[in-house]
């Protein structure tokens, strides 16, 4: 048989033809979707046994309780622990991806440490008498402030230094019947989440503000004022200003102030936050017990505002910024320094802080790597001790910052947490509520070890509380402000404290829903003659920072909101002067 | 995932989101990423290209202060029982209803990229993948094992967190119970709401908490008039919110959102 060349292209197109009727294309191209997915792009998520652990997050000074999914010992998921009786089983955003913190790109994973342990021990042989060495603690009341303070004692030029306010105050929000708050954050920061949602229906709030801030579009009234001048209107309400001078300052109507006043002095007990010029209702704010600490620790220096501190007396500065809660302008910090070659060492996670002014940057742990101890948030009316217990190791390198003090003020310290949890224990106070089970049980009923045990794997101690507490008022220290010229600064800046930028899952809130402003973005309106998105500088009397512009018809003309960054921070207070320019 | 026998009581799972109780913290958009191992934005990402299963979106009421008002309003897939328009133009059937949960699932293996859901998508709930799925160095451990990365060039969404029914149906299976009846979980973003707007159960059992205040007065679905039947139902005591989600013809009212 010959087979020529026309048969053999008939066969070769009837084949074509009639593997399309077979599943072989069909299946190659399954196939092909299934092998991309697997492909070297996609991570492939550990496997292991699933186990859920305890804790308690330290990211912020509410310290709530949280219940972590692991694989093994990888925590992969975090929660809130319900039936806990402050936080409510709720965390906040940055909580839910506190667990993403360890693998931070911009992390410090390396410093000098024998370079600054001998910059250190020079500066403290060096300084004199009218000059100091001082710790700035960012989150006060905790064990490692404790450690700060006696090594400060230790020294003969020592001084501890916390940024404001007396942390022994506390809010009992279930007697609040009207909360009025002046530009505070009531429901989007302040204090414990959970336990200011379970307070909630329980309150009037009355929300001050010169924008929308997320509390403002909550509340049950929000009164918009120009920015800076919330303290006419607390002038007012405390009876030192007329209604008509406070009408003319703020730009509220005089009927509106006089309804206000009126209201409040109907619906209280009121709470007042954000103004030292009113005191709130009896009973509200309240000085709470200080949670145990051995005896011996008492000899320790007290504690001071930085403000308190002669201008150029500080010599050597240590600034523990693993804890933070409040950021103090550099600007306050840095005339605080003696003029001549002042050392300042830092302890930070990341480069973004105080780490731009430091000689020397050490790295810390960061949560959920290191235990340390949670003071009670601002809502909690009674004393706690909870730990935030470590998940995961640090990497190598990493320095323990009250360590390094102790060293430094060569004071011997052994394990603080366990010498207060067993001070604490002692007392037989209060109880213990563990996570695991959401049960409570009085201290009195568990021994010292198991008190010790039940702290590190998920638990908090809760005191018992004071039959008659003693009144305190709640301090608010005035940023300092400028006078400038509105022609030459013709914006008045209102900050939002929005999240710290952490985990890079973030982005979800900020680039790719613009729910939230960035930190380090301005927010203003249209007619500001800038484009959206576009780069920009802002500037104030103290100096220039750049800036992302967002466009957002719900400021007002003549108002910049600012995202707190501590580059900004460092520029900006609420209510000073500012320009926004085009790069 | 899907199953035709009859034996099985179908449920019906949907949402109640009361918008009154939404403080807009984001809580839920950062539960639903980590749950479902939705990555980080990349460098070119907007808010146009990013992923989010579920999003927060910032709405008023369009007066001037002080009768200006605001909301949050959580979108997610709103799973639609009725003439699924996704369902219906996808050429590949990576989308299907699951009969015995009312799910919209997505099978990402089967996705060719075509967007033709997304263009079908009245929520604008579908997200496509332009980028390879990123994280930083070390942070691949804290991956969900129980979800699967999808990759780059196919559509996802909101499936209700499908991880955790399976896992659900593991554990009943564990303890004896039968396969035919309906499982009790909670997506990640009903679970972490710190304010508990958002409910989730079966729609099915008149005595659950979602079926319960569906029937609510209040209660609403965004789009009503296009009959895709959500499975997500809203609650506002505001009629301006309500008026909102049934998007009145442009110009009918000066709305605006953000988000």
């Amino acid at each position: 048989m010959k087979t020529n060349r026309r048969e053999i292209l008939m066969f070769a197109g009837g084949s074509a033809v009639g593997v399309l009727f077979t599943p072989a294309p069909w299946r190659l191209i399954t196939d092909t979707a299934l092998w991309s997915e697997n492909w070297p792009g996609i991570p492939a998520p550990a496997r292991g046994e699933i186990r859920a652990r305890f804790t308690n997050c330290s990211l912020c000074p509410a310290g709530c309780a949280v219940r972590a999914r692991c694989v093994g010992d990888q925590p992969v998921q975090l929660s809130g622990v319900t039936g806990h009786p402050l936080s409510h089983g709720a965390l906040c955003p940055f909580g839910i991806v506190g667990h993403h913190l360890p693998h931070l790109p911009a992390r410090v994973k390396e410093g000098p440490l024998k370079e600054a342990a001998a910059a250190l021990a020079d500066g403290i042989a060096k300084c004199g008498p009218a000059e100091s060495v001082a710790v700035l603690d960012l989150r006060p009341s905790r064990t490692a402030s404790w450690t700060y303070r006696r090594a400060m004692a230790a020294l003969k030029n020592g001084r501890y230094v916390t940024p404001s306010g007396d942390t022994s105050v506390a809010v009992d929000l279930s007697k609040a019947r009207t909360v009025l708050s002046f530009g505070v954050p009531v429901l989007d920061g302040w204090g414990t989440p959970g336990n200011v949602n379970a307070a909630r229906t329980g309150f009037h709030l009355i929300q001050v503000d010169p924008v929308e801030s997320r509390t403002a579009s909550m509340a049950d009234r929000w009164l918009r004022v120009r920015p800076g001048s919330e303290d006419a209107l607390a002038q007012a309400l405390a009876g030192r200003i007329t209604h008509a001078a406070a009408a003319d300052t703020t730009g509220l109507t005089v009927p509106e102030i006089a309804a206000l006043a009126k209201e409040l002095e109907q619906n209280g007990p009121v709470l007042v936050l954000g103004s030292s010029r009113l005191a709130s209702g009896s009973g509200i704010v309240i000085a709470r017990r200080e949670t145990p600490v051995p005896e011996e620790w008492k000899k320790a220096a007290p504690a001071e505002n930085l403000a308190s501190l002669p201008d150029r007396s500080v010599r050597v500065l240590m600034i523990d910024e693993s804890a933070s809660a409040e950021y103090l302008s550099w600007n306050a910090i840095e005339k605080k320094l003696v003029g001549d070659n002042p050392v300042v060492v830092v302890f930070a996670c990341s480069r973004e802080g105080y780490a731009r002014h430091a000689n020397y940057v050490l790295p810390v742990g960061v949560y959920p790597e290191v235990a340390d101890d949670i003071p009670p948030a601002i809502d909690s009316v009674a004393a706690m001790f909870r730990i935030s217990a470590p998940l995961v190791s640090p990497p190598a390198g990493m320095v323990k910052p009250e360590e390094f003090v102790a060293a430094a003020a060569a004071l011997g310290i052994g394990d603080t947490l366990r010498e207060r949890a067993d001070t604490i224990h002692k007392t037989g106070r209060g109880k213990l509520f563990t996570y695991a089970d959401a049960k409570s049980q009085a201290l009195k009923d568990v021994s010292a070890d198991n008190f010790w045990k039940a702290l590190n794997a998920g638990g908090c101690w809760i005191d018992e509380l004071d039959s008659k507490p003693s009144p305190a008022r709640l301090t608010t220290v005035a940023p300092e402000v400028r006078p400038a010229e509105e022609s030459e600064l013709p914006l008045a800046v209102v900050l939002t404290h929005e999240l710290t930028p952490g985990s890079p899952l973030l982005s979800k809130l900020y680039r790719e829903s613009n729910l939230r402003l960035a930190p380090g973005r301005v927010a203003l309106n249209p007619s500001c003659g800038l484009d959206d998105g576009a780069p920009a500088v802002l500037e104030t009397l103290l100096g220039k920072c750049r800036v992302g512009v967002t466009l957002d018809a719900a400021i007002p003309p003549g108002v910049v909101q600012a995202s707190a960054s501590p580059a900004l921070l460092d520029l900006c207070a609420a209510g000073v002067r500012a320009k926004v320019v085009r790069v | 995932m899907t199953s035709a026998n009859k034996s099985i009581r179908a449920a019906r799972y949907g949402m109640t989101i009361d918008v009154d109780r939404c403080n807009g913290c984001g809580a839920c958009m950062m539960a639903c990423a980590v749950e479902n191992n939705v990555p980080p934005a990349h460098e070119g990402a907007t808010d146009r290209k990013g992923l989010t299963w579920i999003r927060v979106f910032k709405v008023d009421n369009g007066e001037e202060y002080p009768d200006r008002r605001t909301a949050f309003v959580p979108v997610m897939c709103q799973h639609c029982g009725n003439e699924t328009p996704c369902v219906h133009v996808c050429p590949q059937q990576a989308v299907d209803v699951d009969p015995a949960t009312g799910v919209v699932g997505e099978m990402p293996q089967r996705c060719l990229g075509c967007r033709y859901c997304m263009a079908a998508c009245p929520y604008h709930a579908r997200y496509f993948n332009w980028w390879d799925p990123a994280w930083p160095a070390g942070m691949e451990k804290t991956l969900n094992p129980g979800v699967t990365p999808r990759m780059r060039g196919v559509v996802e969404k909101c499936n209700l967190c499908h991880g955790r029914w399976h896992a659900a149906k593991e554990a009943a299976a564990a303890a004896g119970k039968p396969d035919t009846e309906p499982v009790d979980y909670t997506p990640a973003c009903a679970e972490v709401c710190p304010t508990a707007a958002i409910h989730f159960g079966d729609l099915n059992d008149a005595t659950s908490v979602v079926a319960m205040e569906a029937g609510k007065a209040e209660s609403f679905r965004l789009l009503e008039r296009l009959n895709t039947q959500p499975k997500i139902y809203y609650r506002s005591k505001r009629d301006w919110v309500r008026e909102i989600a049934a998007a009145p013809q442009p110009g009918a009212r000066k709305e605006k959102a953000r988000g």
